[in-house]
């Protein structure tokens, strides 16, 4: 089943500067995309199994996003039995950018917001695939 | 209650992140926890519950909890309640703002005006409430060995929480202080009934335990381990010895 939408789940983590990361980059991907294109759907009912919110799920392809490697929203999605189109984590991409040190949890600093700018590239791009798969009709591929 | 030993409120906030109430409640228990009452509040990671975070679900079951949650789907509260027993405070920002005439409030990256002046009111709400629980008699009461159902290799006493109910706790001398460590006899009960065997591996876990429940400033690591392991290794012998067949 092609998607027709791509959801971006971030992990929650309230306690880190990796997880608020990890959530800017959700929404940074979020806004540069049409509105309803890719959306950021909140964690918290999911942890509970909520029919409905699983239910909104199916027919979106789901990305996670994860702080550290306890990989909480990719665990809680693959327990809803939700399939996992990809799955980031923060630390993955902070060791691929060693010189970017993020800090702050209410308010990044500029090597928080820098590094979430790099990996909502790396998802976005992971997004705007699944939604091209989506749109393989020639007649509505516009690039 | 002496030493350093402590006990604090652990807030479950439901983070929702596809609604501003969501972004509200992140704010508003990061303000307490950071602000407010910083001493006397941790956070707990909601999805850590499900995602097998053992030290989550036990600080729930032995402290007292608030629960904040955006919308009437309560999900911090119903996760809490599921994993770990209840929370023994619940706010809801929706009808904490209706009560409190706040304005609807817009923006999940950001908040606006509005949000903001709604998380500054939730955060308010949230340290009153860790107050009230923070305030019943936190004295400690000795208990025998055999009443609290372990060896007595430091004395054993119980720690009230706040909540009402009797945590126990280890004294112990570190590094030349005296310490009472919360919950660590439950701690040690459970990787004995594991059958974990003394290891400077365990060493390490024990003392990151006991930091978990207690708040341990000033105090190595290495000697905390060590001092742990001991009455660990006392404890367990003690009871494999007790245990094993005649």
């Amino acid at each position: 089943m092609k998607p027709d939408s791509v959801a971006v789940i971030p992990c929650s983590g309230i306690g880190k500067s990796l997880g608020t990361v990890g959530r800017e980059a959700a929404y940074l991907v979020a806004e540069r995309f049409d509105a309803g294109e890719v959306f950021v759907p909140a964690l918290a009912p999911l942890v509970l199994g909520d029919p409905e919110s699983v239910d909104e799920l199916f027919g979106s392809a789901v990305i996670t996003v994860d702080g550290c490697r306890l990989g909480c929203a990719r665990k809680t999605v693959e327990e809803c039995r939700i399939p996992v189109a990809g799955s980031f984590a923060v630390m993955e991409a902070q060791r691929q950018h060693r010189n970017l040190k993020p800090q702050g949890v209410r308010e990044l600093n500029d090597d928080g917001l820098s590094l979430a700018e790099k990996l909502a590239d790396e998802i976005a791009e992971q997004a705007r695939t699944l939604i091209r798969e989506d749109r393989s009709d020639p007649e509505e591929v516009t690039e | 209650m002496s030493g350093v030993g402590n006990t604090k409120v652990g807030i479950i906030a439901c983070s929702g992140e596809e609604m501003p109430e969501g972004t509200i409640t992140r704010q508003a228990a990061l303000e307490v926890l950071h602000e407010l009452r910083p001493h006397r509040t941790v956070t707990i990671c909601l999805p850590l519950f499900l995602a097998g975070g053992k030290d989550d679900r036990a600080f729930a079951r032995l402290h007292p909890t608030i629960t904040v949650d955006g919308c009437e789907r309560r999900c911090a509260e119903r996760a809490t309640a599921r994993f770990s027993g209840g929370a023994t405070e619940s706010v809801v920002v929706t009808e904490l703002a209706e009560e409190l005439d706040l304005p609807a409030s817009s923006g999940v990256r950001r908040l606006d005006d509005a949000g903001r002046k709604t998380s500054e009111e939730v955060a308010l709400h949230i340290s009153g409430l860790v107050d009230e629980l923070m305030s019943g008699d936190s004295g400690t009461e000795e208990v025998s060995a055999d009443e609290g159902g372990l060896a007595a290799t430091g004395t054993q006493s119980s720690v009230p929480c706040a909540c009402g109910s009797s945590v126990p706790a280890l004294e112990m001398e570190v590094g030349g202080r005296r310490l009472e460590l919360t919950a660590l006899p439950l701690v040690m009960e459970q990787y004995a009934e594991k059958g974990l065997k003394p290891s400077p591996d365990l060493a390490a876990t024990l003392a990151r335990e006991a930091r978990v429940y207690n708040t341990l400033p000033d105090i190595d690591d290495e000697e905390l381990g060590q001092a742990l392991l001991d009455a660990y290794q006392r404890d367990y012998v003690r009871n494999a010895r007790k245990d094993a067949p005649e």
